[in-house]
């Protein structure tokens, strides 16, 4: 099985810079499973497709823009992602995730199993800094995606 | 009269709004504007300059590359560096394939289905789609076999009750008119589409380590360690599985996206005499061809009224005809101060209000040349090029107006250009261009490797005290410039002039609109629910705003909604 880790988000832009950061750190922690790849993404969108095809399990850690406290932790699922196509605010860049799918689910080479694990922004002003909440949030983000993973047997040691 | 807000109008990430009014059938007035501000270039103030591409190459998710390469060469010309050639030949190829790839994804996956409508696809006959693909092109993919899957998996999709990727599209709208064929085979080639643009992005990804986020760049160069016997470094494996990659990508360009964009063309002749709007046009030179960027294989100048006969050439980042000629006015923005500034001079300092018509309206200051407003983007490319007498230029716009003579049987002239599928058509044409161009730069890089120079980089010095730079490229969206004020080594103001800037611009001091507000006056509007030709006139300059005002709302509906009040 190969799977990607992909951290979404712009990195200059406060608390939207979550996703890449939870990146970097399990970048830190080391030891990556064979077959998996681990990646900042930035903000992809209409190119996200390309990250996509070929992958059995993507987990995406994004930005979401829920009513909850920042830093709560929030998962969707693949069926969810899909869902909340126009209207449902489920991350900053939802379209862009749920376009991804929608097009290659049509196309083919769509990753069968997908979730997002989503960490809600205090703010997304320009700066290059996570909130205290947010920064928080991060290595229990990181365990989240590890716990994903676990899941479909792909143990991160 | 109605007035329609459309907002957001675009579907790559940042906000648009478009606001028109519409008075007997067509569009009497309109607005473009943005809506959140960002002010990310403040990020960069007081840091080291030769890290600042690290960080502009994330003001746009869709354009990593393009922010990383002027942000060096803005850098470069403050220092009068020069970089080895083989800098210049990589830097150059990555251009060319993230421009093929941006090129393609914009008219399949952006803007096609504002021509193309899908539903037709279920009564058209593959065999009949296949002929007339077939009398197009050589492309091998266009068998009865290959139309007739196609159509079945476009009516699987209709049967599951959800139109997929094409749910937002306005289907069965009166102003759609191609044959059901000539929809089938569109949507034959928006799939293989997807295949064709990764090449290019494959190629982006073995010259700069990876995508979307370039690793190779450096002020000085490029970190590309190059050694003919090493597995490790940029080899003769690595060169030819680059050409392997181009060759598909060049091949899917001229045998399939410039055949599609003549023959949807050739279907809508009216959208020659909509969306001219403004036609000075600007263009830099770009695909510098030696270690002080003296000479380029792509033109650049400044076209006044859409006279070719007007034509000034932009010879390179040290013309002062260049450097002198841009200014940003906030008249109709919601910054601080009305005047026009250069941007070594440039203020970012927010002061918003309520969205006025008549006053200020936007986050987009108003760029302006010589103090006019100025469309950018591929059919300027398109226009200087050919009014400078640039073969390839020439060539290809040819090509490309004699097939769409033949397919509307009228005669289509380059003054046809000044439209909306003209623009469409610039990118056709300017792609084809790039395409050549990749299989030039590529045998320059590899001759220039083969006969020994292995050179890559020359480090920068900063002296004391202040200095100032500018980097320009000729990106997929059109003249995107980088402006650096630097101070005993540190930046101290930085200013990026970014395509959409120049097409969404506001009005200015004179109140002479940008040209997205111009191109939309007199568009027919069938349906003021449904404001397709909008969508058309707006897509056609591939609208991205999210670096253009720096902007993203946690809040909004990242669909386009539309308003008739």
């Amino acid at each position: 099985m190969t799977c990607a880790v992909y951290g979404i988000g712009n990195i200059l832009l406060g608390d939207d810079g979550v996703g890449p950061a939870v990146v970097r750190f399990l970048e830190s922690r080391g030891a990556l499973p064979p077959d998996v790849i681990l990646e900042d993404l930035g903000t992809p969108s209409l190119d996200l497709p390309t990250y996509l095809t070929g992958h059995d399990l993507v987990v995406f850690i994004d930005a979401v823009a829920c009513d909850d406290a920042p830093g709560t932790l929030r998962n969707f699922s693949r069926a969810e992602l899909i869902a909340a196509s126009p209207g449902i605010r489920i991350s900053p860049h939802e379209p862009s995730v749920s376009d991804a799918l929608i097009v290659l689910d049509f196309a083919g080479g769509a990753p069968r199993d997908v979730v997002m694990v989503g960490v809600v922004p205090q703010t997304l002003d320009g700066g290059m800094n996570l909130s205290p909440d947010v920064a928080r949030a991060v290595p229990f983000a990181a365990d989240a995606v590890i716990a994903e993973l676990a899941k479909r047997g792909v143990i991160w040691q | 009269m109605s007035r329609i807000v459309i907002d957001p109008i675009t579907r790559i990430e940042g906000h648009l709004r478009i606001d028109v009014e519409v008075d007997g059938g067509s569009v009497q007035k309109a607005w473009a504007s943005s809506t959140m501000f960002r002010g990310i270039e403040r990020i960069l103030v007081g840091r080291d300059p030769r890290e600042a591409w690290l960080f502009t190459q994330r003001f746009c998710g869709v354009c990593t590359t393009v922010h990383a390469l002027a942000s060096v060469r803005a850098v470069e010309d403050a220092l009068s560096l020069e970089i080895p050639m083989n800098a210049q030949y990589i830097r150059n190829l990555i251009l060319i394939a993230h421009a093929l790839h941006d090129h393609i994804v914009h008219f399949y996956h952006l803007s096609a289905l504002d021509w193309v409508d899908v539903t037709q696809v279920l009564s058209a006959d593959p065999v009949k789609a296949s002929q007339i693909a077939e009398s197009l092109s050589d492309w091998p993919n266009n068998s009865a076999k290959e139309m007739a899957a196609v159509k079945n998996r476009v009516k699987g999709l209709v049967d599951s009750g959800q139109l997929g990727p094409f749910a937002h599209g306005y289907w069965g709208h009166p102003a759609m008119k191609l044959p059901p064929e000539v929809n089938l085979i569109a949507v034959a080639h928006y799939l293989q589409a997807l295949e064709y643009q990764r090449y290019a992005n494959q190629v982006v990804a073995i010259l700069g380590g990876k995508t979307p986020h370039i690793q190779n760049v450096a002020v000085g160069g490029v970190a590309n360690a190059i050694n003919l016997a090493s597995e490790a470094t940029l080899n003769v494996d690595r060169l030819y599985q680059m050409k392997s990659l181009l060759d598909k990508v060049i091949s899917f360009v001229q045998n399939v996206y410039v055949p599609d964009v003549c023959t949807v063309a050739g279907f809508y002749p009216d959208w020659f005499s909509y969306g001219s709007g403004v036609t000075n046009y600007l263009s830099v030179p770009d695909l510098p061809l030696d270690t002080k960027s003296t000479t380029y294989d792509l033109p650049g100048g400044f076209i006044r009224g859409g006279d070719l006969a007007t034509y000034k050439p932009i010879t390179g980042q040290k013309d002062e005809y260049w450097r002198k000629a841009v200014t940003e006015d906030s008249a109709h923005a919601w910054y601080n101060g009305s005047g026009a500034l250069h941007p070594w001079k440039g203020e970012t300092e927010p002061n918003p209000s309520e969205w006025d018509a008549d006053g200020k309206y936007s986050w987009v200051k108003a760029p302006r040349f010589e103090g006019q407003v100025a469309q950018v983007g591929p059919l300027a490319n398109v226009l200087v090029g050919y009014a400078a007498g640039n073969p390839l230029m020439k060539k290809w716009t040819d090509a490309a107006l004699a097939k769409i003579s033949s397919i509307a049987k009228v005669s289509a002239t380059p003054a046809m250009l000044h439209s909306t599928l003209g623009r469409h058509g610039a990118r056709a044409v300017r792609t084809a261009v790039l395409s050549e161009l990749a299989t030039k730069h590529w045998q320059l890089l590899t001759d220039n490797i083969v006969k020994g120079d292995s050179a890559i980089f020359n480090p920068p010095t900063f002296p004391k005290g202040e200095i100032e730079g500018v980097g320009f490229h000729e990106a997929p969206r059109g003249t995107l410039s980088h402006w650096v004020v630097i101070d005993d080594g540190k930046i101290k103001n930085y200013q990026a002039v970014v395509p959409t800037t120049w097409n969404a611009s506001p009005r200015d001091s004179d109140g002479s609109p940008g040209p997205y507000e111009a191109s939309l006056l007199h568009n027919p509007i069938a349906d003021a629910k449904h404001p397709l030709e909008v969508l058309r006139t707006v897509h056609s300059f591939d609208p991205c705003m999210a670096c253009a005002v720096h902007m993203f709302d946690p809040t909004g509906n990242n669909v386009a909604r539309v308003k008739v009040l």
